[in-house]
């Protein structure tokens, strides 16, 4: 359920310090010169509607809730809000002959070293500016945008029903949750229900995507920490699953397997197999983690890595596993069941030590829900007929904001569409954005040699979060 | 030691310029044991002045172009520009939007273009194979 307040900007701290009691704080987004501040709790989205007066400047929030100060330079950035008393007024986005500078540490002994924007394996571009002592890094300042394309500005005036396959490529790695979120938006909206088994299909889809990117970030971790051996292992199972996910949807990567209204034609039209190749394949995953981590000298230098306190992921509204590593209960199938989630009694995943350990044992055990939610929901398909996807006549206005548990955490996806069905304002809070902080904090006090390890711990994409 | 030995052999080096990072995912692929591209001899390489081949992804865009170029710079000659799915190729879901370029692999010449949304591994390794070729050709 999608429920809006408003809320002038005089009265909004006390608003949002009572509105955060048990739920989760997604960031805020202004459309022209309205603000929305968005929570998500078991009763759905709350959005704070804070309208400016012409001329009016936005008075940070960033000094007291720090999770908001990316969100406000992007407000200053595109819509050409005022920012009063921001702790940082640095251009967020920038052509590559004015890179805003790189916040370093300074004292005796400080040296800096600066890497990427390209780097040397197949990774997106981002610099990171390390500000050093000796070995250990006192200070990370992370530089994105790269990526940036303005395609929020380029949504606007475009026809919402045909946006789904630009939707679903704002980002590879939660390109499913995404169109997830895409649809549930324009569905709220119309106001349609989806029957059972579109809902399971839909349910098996995204845990498909979740399995194949936590196999990526576990080969990518043992990378970190000098285990190739698990590398190779690890992209070999996503391979299968990979292979796996063009047989149920003629996608390596399920692009364009959620459309508005339903699940594309043709997909999943073979449960019973696919719930067949797929104990296999859990069998071999679980002999890979179980060999993974059993492996004492690897498993010595995950742990105490990269160690991120409850407090301070809870500062910057951390999710995905990267947050309930630290012991925050973020999971949004838990939380605020959607679809077919509301039906299978989820409970999540949790850990406490916050480190690159406790990032990647999550991942093992989320995998592991995976697998017996894929398979209850495809014994549940092979009864439930698969309609074509419902026919959407022109949605009507409005405004909502939906949220799905993609691999990486909550993505949530904010749409004003107009009275004949064009994109007002399409715009994504993606798990990245919000964890891309922690990265930078997990790393003081680290090694440096420790980066690709920290930093592959969460593994988070730029795509979704430059745009 | 005969040329032959070296042949066919490349070094990579990966640019991404605005991709969605699906042709990462799948650039990456090929590191898999069903794929595994170093036994081919190929390799990907930490610095632009090992690399005999770049790869290139997405639309391009501002904040890369400059890096980009630069890479490119950075390299002997002679070099191969791969352009790596459709949006490096110029017909991509992102060639023009917003602030993005035309498409990367465009901008930088691209001698070898590998379609696809993202291009499968099996695509790629034959772009690959290709370039390798035509390196062989430019080396000779
Ligand atoms: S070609 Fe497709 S997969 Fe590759 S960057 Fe473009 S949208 Fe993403």
């Amino acid at each position: 359920m999608y429920r809006e307040r408003t809320v002038p900007l005089s009265e909004l701290p006390a608003a949002l310090d009572e509105a955060m009691h048990g739920a989760l704080p997604l960031g805020c987004y202004a459309t022209n010169r309205t603000v929305r501040t968005l929570l998500l709790s078991n009763v759905g989205v709350l959005a704070l509607r804070t309208p400016l007066s012409v001329g009016e400047a936005w008075e940070s929030l960033a000094s007291r809730y720090p999770l908001f100060a990316y969100h406000e330079r992007e407000m200053r950035a595109l819509q050409g809000i005022e920012l009063r008393s921001s702790p940082d007024l640095r251009p967020l986005y920038f052509r590559a002959d004015a890179i805003p500078e790189a916040i370093i540490a300074e004292g005796k002994g400080v040296s800096v070293v600066v890497v990427g924007p390209v780097h040397a394996g197949i990774i997106e571009p981002g610099r990171f500016t390390m500000s050093t002592g000796g070995e250990s890094v006192v200070h990370l300042d992370a530089q994105l945008s790269y990526s940036h394309r303005a395609l929020e500005p380029w949504f606007e005036g475009r026809d919402a029903l045909a946006l789904a396959p630009q939707v679903a490529r704002i980002c590879g790695n939660c390109s499913v949750a995404r169109s997830w979120a895409y649809a549930r938006a324009i569905e709220g909206l119309a106001g349609i229900e989806l029957d059972e088994g579109t809902e399971y299909a839909r349910l098996i889809l995204a845990e498909m995507e979740r399995v194949h990117v936590h196999l990526f970030d576990l080969g990518n971790i043992a990378a970190g920490a000098g285990y190739g051996k698990a590398t190779t292992a690890a992209l070999g199972l996503r391979e299968r699953i990979n292979q796996l996910n063009h047989a149920v949807s003629g996608h390596r990567l399920l692009f364009d397997s959620i459309v508005p209204g339903g699940v594309r034609a043709g997909t999943l039209s073979d449960p019973a197999s696919t719930r067949a190749i797929l104990r296999e394949i859990r069998d071999d995953i679980v002999r890979f983690t179980d060999a993974f981590f059993a492996r004492r000298s690897v498993l010595r230098r995950l742990d105490g890595a990269g160690i991120v306190e409850e407090s301070l992921a809870r500062r910057f509204g951390a999710v995905g596993p990267s947050a309930r590593a630290s012991g925050i209960a973020c999971d949004v199938r838990a939380l605020a069941p959607y679809g077919a989630y509301r039906g299978v009694a989820f409970s999540e995943e949790r850990a406490s030590a916050g480190d690159v350990y406790a990032r990647s044992d999550l991942r093992r055990r989320e995998i592991e829900r995976s697998f017996d939610l894929l398979d209850r929901a495809l014994r549940e398909l092979d009864i439930a007929a698969l309609p074509m996807p419902a026919e959407i006549a022109a949605p009507p206005a409005g405004v909502i904001t939906t949220v799905v548990e993609g691999a990486r955490g909550a993505e949530s996806l904010s749409l004003s569409l107009g009275s004949d069905g064009r994109v007002e304002r399409l715009h994504v809070i993606s798990a990245a954005y919000r964890n891309w902080p922690l990265v930078t904090r997990a790393m003081e006090g680290n090694i440096v040699p420790d980066f690709p390890l920290v930093n592959k711990s969460f593994n988070l994409c730029y795509s979704c979060v430059d745009r | 030691m005969s040329q032959r030995r070296f042949a066919r052999s490349l070094a990579i080096r990966h640019l991404v310029c605005g991709s969605c990072n699906g042709c990462e995912l799948e650039m990456n692929a090929l590191a898999a044991p069903q794929y595994d591209i170093s036994q081919e001899g190929w390799s990907i390489v930490a610095s632009p002045r090992h690399a005999d081949l770049i790869t290139v992804t997405g639309p391009m865009t501002e904040a890369m172009r400059l890096a980009a170029r630069r890479t490119l710079e950075a390299t002997a000659e002679p070099v191969v520009v791969v352009a790596v799915g459709d949006c490096a190729s110029g017909e991509g879901t992102w060639c023009g939007a917003g602030s993005a370029g035309a498409g990367a692999g465009q901008e930088l010449k691209a001698s070898i273009v590998v379609r696809g949304c993202p291009p499968t591994p099996d695509a790629l390794r034959e772009g690959l194979r290709a370039a390798a070729t035509l390196l062989d050709e430019r080396n000779s």
